[in-house]
């Protein structure tokens, strides 16, 4: 029966192709939580539920204790519901849920899947979970060993390092200079800050810092029915907010990091942007960078990877939604480079990369002036329209993306006031987002390669 | 003409062997998806040329197709494809069994997409010498640098993977060997095209049930395969050795701070079987992949904090660690049974190593109760709702089902067959399908820990993980003396621990290979 449901379910669901296709109910609780609502009734018996906690790893200021946001993404799941231990998982998996969640710098985002059925049982164990957290010391030691686990399963791969210098370079004066994961050695240190990590649950954990999307075969009336009264006694407290502490940092700023095994070399160009103000013509043309920048037809890919053949690969590090922030964050153009020609070539290999990489951003400084501009526009425009509407492929996925954008303000209507800002674009926007931050003092520029006396540390 | 007549003709103008199959999902999606799955993948590459067939899937895009005096280039296919969205952009999958070349485009473009994209592409490969060369050498750079030196899981899992089909057309990773890679020469993509490429080792997934769009796409792949090249002698892959007791091999990297862990053997069924689906059952409970659920998972991670995760397998699973549900079209003939302790710190890897396989003992020994086999099935039904999650998976599926000729098929046939199984029936395939006394270990670890961890396998005295310490228990001093006070579920650990330590791997150390990462996929051979 549930079989042929969804199957049918992708029959329909598109009543209106130009912008976001379903309606969004919303209902805020006294004590600021906003619930959002999303009925998707074609994907029959469906229910994904996803709370959005607005504080990740850009939040830990506390310097030797880094990684504490996403360590709680992990503590989370150890709520003892009921007074007993592993309560929670206990009981999640008796309903049956497929339930996961993950970290990044301003969001931790927790997101259960299940059958509509289980939708009052589902809603008391996530209230339950995030509005009085219960977990003993011993519990939470134990799930350090699985986060150190999860820190050295990637660290071979040398984009860790290459992220840990490229922020702590970008930001030395606020908690966006660290990885979501932390350094390797705060990372050990774990097991020794469980007073910390409360204090970060207490100070985030808050209902008006949080927003619940509930979508598939639901009601909006019945699930407000059903969770208002379970989170209205979660107390509300003013979120602090982070501040940088001392001034940006100015100046072009170059590093080599050396690495211990024979990889291909790196180079990466960031630079620091601007805070996402969505529905600004400013954010609906950083939308657009990845388009204009390093897509298969796009003018790095084609200089760096086609004609010159210095790389390999050309991407941007945290993918095309990397600078979408609450407060000034980057991006990040990373190119992956042939070491038969750096062994060659030497350094200046890195910096013909490094120059095409900055002269390619550069050229957007002037994109309106270039040939056929408008009509490119266009197309890109198009382009973003259609890898929007295909994202809209399940509740889940709506809901991450509704999440993901209604955070910036809070509106139901945000994704259509993306959409409209990106469809609305001009040529000159695009000039402007270019010359007000593509600039030599927002700039780091960081090279990796093999040295073959590299130790890896902090 | 009498109708004996007509019926000669009739088979005479019949194909060969099987006709163009087309397989559709009816969707009103804005984006129509189109996916071509080839009969033929990795395990068709010709000794000596493995590569071959992932290199001809990349160079039907790269390598430019058409008209040779202009040419749709792939810079030109990308701006072409670049107002129609990301998955315009055609992309080739390619497995051990099967190609899949994917894409979409919005419904109102679709005839023109492919009559300028799809039929050209597929029926008019130009396969540029010069492309092949960059291509090749992009693939080189990521086996010698990205899979043997900075992702030290899928390292392990694709060395797994060849270690259990050692000796077979499935031992090499799906993108070739470096050897291999080398020796590919335009004739020899040629060669492959003409070989596989061709509308009876075809079946085409369509998101749409329009006639009109089902018909020309039928017409737009019907020329494929016709060029001038001498075909490549057709070769069925043969069934991978029985394993006989157990053996490991050491694969040293320059760098690694933790040690990953795979163990697997042969298993003799798909899930075209009837007796897949208990033991599907069977290994929701035991190891579901990236999910607490997993019994393994339970033990190792959450209770004592080994590491990240612990899984077991029934079928491959493509795209770890990153995918956390097994991605589609990887279809296969042979699959096999395994176990992957994701990174530990060195020096617990000989103890995991024994409590993998007395887990694995453990639960041959004992089975599952009803109320876990019912907990089980029930896990089994939610993962459906992420298996069937996206038009796009639903149609993959049914390229699957052509594949294996489930009926009805995978997806469409879960939740019923689900629902059929017996404690009875999970129980009889744990005892019928699981085994530990004859499997394949593979170790990836840092060069100067290879000693320790060999000594710790082939010991036949205890080998312990973490003490009591570890385990955050408090302690009294008490005349001099330390007594711990263990609650009774650290109790239980701790006694679990005991056993683990004294289960001997039973693998001598002549049945332990090592060899250094940069030696792994020079050729199929296991070094």
């Amino acid at each position: 029966m549930k079989t042929l449901s969804l199957i049918l379910a992708l029959c329909s669901g598109w009543a209106s192709a130009g912008a976001f296709p379903y309606p969004v109910k919303k209902k805020t609780l006294p004590n600021g939580l906003d619930i959002l609502v999303i009925e998707m009734p074609e994907f029959k018996d469906v229910l994904s539920y996803n709370t959005m906690v607005l504080a990740g790893s850009g939040k830990e200021e506390q310097r030797g204790a880094t990684g504490l946001a996403h360590l709680f993404e992990h503590i989370l799941f150890t709520h003892r519901f009921k007074g007993k231990d592993g309560g929670y998982n206990d009981a999640i998996n008796r309903m049956g849920a497929d339930n996961n969640a993950w970290t990044w710098f301003d969001i931790t985002y927790y997101h259960p899947l299940t059958f509509t059925s289980n939708l009052a049982g589902l809603a008391l164990l996530e209230s339950s979970r995030f509005k009085a957290l219960s977990i003993n010391e011993k519990i939470f030691q134990t799930e350090t060993g699985a986060v150190l686990g999860e820190y050295r399963k990637v660290a071979s791969n040398p984009s860790m390092k290459m992220e840990e210098r490229v922020y702590d370079l970008l930001y030395p004066n606020h908690p966006y200079g660290h990885t979501t994961m932390g350094y390797y050695d705060d990372v050990i240190d774990m097991p020794k800050h469980y007073e910390a990590a409360k204090k970060f649950y207490d100070t985030y954990y808050r209902p008006n810092g949080v927003v619940v999307v509930v979508a598939g075969d639901v009601k909006a009336e019945e699930v407000f029915k059903t969770l208002g009264p379970l989170y209205s006694d979660w107390k509300a407290q003013p979120i602090p907010p982070v501040k940088e502490k001392g001034p940006e940092p100015s100046g072009d700023r170059r590093e080599r990091v050396a690495w211990d095994s024979d990889i291909a070399p790196q180079a990466w160009v960031a630079y620091r942007m601007p805070a996402f103000k969505l529905g600004s013509p400013e954010a609906g043309a950083a939308e657009l960078l990845d388009e204009l920048l390093i897509s298969p037809a796009a003018p790095l890919q084609k200089k760096l990877r086609y004609e010159k053949q210095t790389a390999s690969g050309i991407g941007f590090d945290e993918g095309t939604n990397g600078f979408e922030s609450a407060e000034p964050r980057a991006i990040i153009v990373s190119a992956e480079l042939f070491k038969e020609k750096l062994a060659a070539k030497g350094d200046a290999y890195f910096d013909d990369a490094i120059k095409d990489i900055e002269d390619g951003l550069d050229a957007l400084k002037s994109f309106s002036k270039s040939p056929g501009a408008a009509d490119l526009l266009k197309v890109i425009q198009s382009k973003y329209r259609y890898d929007f509407l295909s994202g809209l492929s399940s509740p889940r996925n709506v809901a991450n993306v509704m999440a993901q954008y209604y955070r910036f303000n809070r509106d139901p209507q945000a994704l259509d006031q993306l959409l409209d800002s990106v469809q609305k674009l001009k040529p000159e926007d695009i000039d402007r987002l270019a010359q007000n931050y593509f600039r030599p003092e927002n700039r780091v520029v960081l090279t990796l390669a093999f040295e073959p006396s590299a130790k890896k540390g902090k | 003409m009498t109708m004996r007549q007509i019926l000669i003709l009739a088979v005479l103008l019949a194909p060969s062997a099987r006709a163009l199959e087309v397989v559709t999902l009816d969707s009103k999606a804005p984006l129509v998806k189109i996916k071509v799955m080839v009969r033929a993948g990795s395990a068709s590459d010709p000794p000596g040329l493995e590569g071959l067939a992932a290199l001809t899937g990349a160079m039907l895009r790269e390598g430019s197709f058409g008209d040779p005096l202009h040419p749709v280039t792939k810079e030109k296919l990308a701006d072409l494809t670049r107002p129609w969205g990301t998955a315009a952009y055609p992309n080739a999958q390619v497995a051990k069994e099967t190609t899949v070349i994917h894409f979409s485009a919005p419904r109102e473009v679709a005839d023109r997409y492919i009559d300028e994209v799809l039929r050209p592409m597929l029926t008019k490969p130009l396969f540029n010498p010069k492309e092949l060369e960059r291509v090749r050498g992009e693939v080189l750079q990521y086996l010698r640098s990205g899979l043997r030196l900075e992702e030290i899981e899928n390292f392990g899992l694709t060395s797994l993977d060849n270690v259990v089909f050692e000796g077979t057309p499935y031992a090499h990773w799906d993108g070739g060997t470096e050897k291999g890679l080398l020796k590919v020469d335009r004739e020899a993509l040629l060669r492959f095209y003409k070989t596989h490429y061709r509308p009876e080792n075809i079946t085409v997934g369509v998101s749409s049930n329009d006639k009109a769009l089902i018909e020309k796409i039928r017409n737009a792949v019907a020329g494929m395969g016709e060029v001038k090249a001498e075909p490549y002698e057709s070769q069925v892959p043969q069934a991978p050795a029985a394993v006989h007791g157990r053996s490991a091999l050491v694969i040293e990297l320059p760098n690694a701070i933790s040690t990953g862990l795979h163990a697997g053997y042969p298993l003799p069924l798909t899930r075209k079987d009837a007796d897949f689906w208990p033991l599907y059952i069977a290994n929701v409970w035991f190891g579901t992949h990236r999910d607490d659920f997993s019994h393994l998972y339970h033990v190792i991670r959450e209770e004592r904090g080994y590491n990240y995760g612990d899984y077991s397998y029934i079928e491959h699973f493509e795209g770890r660690p990153e995918n956390l549900f097994p991605p589609l079209n990887v279809p296969r003939r042979y699959q096999y049974f395994s176990l992957w302790a994701r990174p530990v710190a060195h020096q617990f890897a000989p103890h995991i190593l024994r409590a993998l396989t007395w887990e694995l003992g453990n639960f041959i020994r004992t089975g599952l109760t009803e109320e876990e086999c019912a907990l089980s099935k029930n896990k089994a039904k939610i993962l459906y709702l992420s298996f069937a999650e996206t038009a796009d998976r639903l149609l993959a599926s049914r390229l699957d089902d052509a594949y294996y000729g489930m009926e009805p098929g995978y997806l469409p046939g879960y939740l019923a067959r689900v629902d059929a199984v017996t404690c009875g029936q999970v129980n009889a395939a744990i005892k019928k399908y699981l085994q530990a006394k004859d499997m394949k270990y593979v170790v990836v670890t840092k060069k100067g820990e290879t000693a320790k961890i060999i000594e710790g396998i082939a010991s036949e005295a205890p080998v312990w993980g973490k003490d009591p310490h570890d385990y955050n228990i408090d302690v009294k001093e008490e005349d001099g003396r330390k007594l711990y006070l263990v609650p009774q579920p650290k109790l239980d650990i701790l006694r679990r621990d005991a056993v683990w330590a004294n289960e001997p791997l039973d693998i001598p150390k002549q049945n332990v290979r090592v060899v250094p990462a940069e030696k792994m996929f020079e050729t199929s051979a296991i070094p």
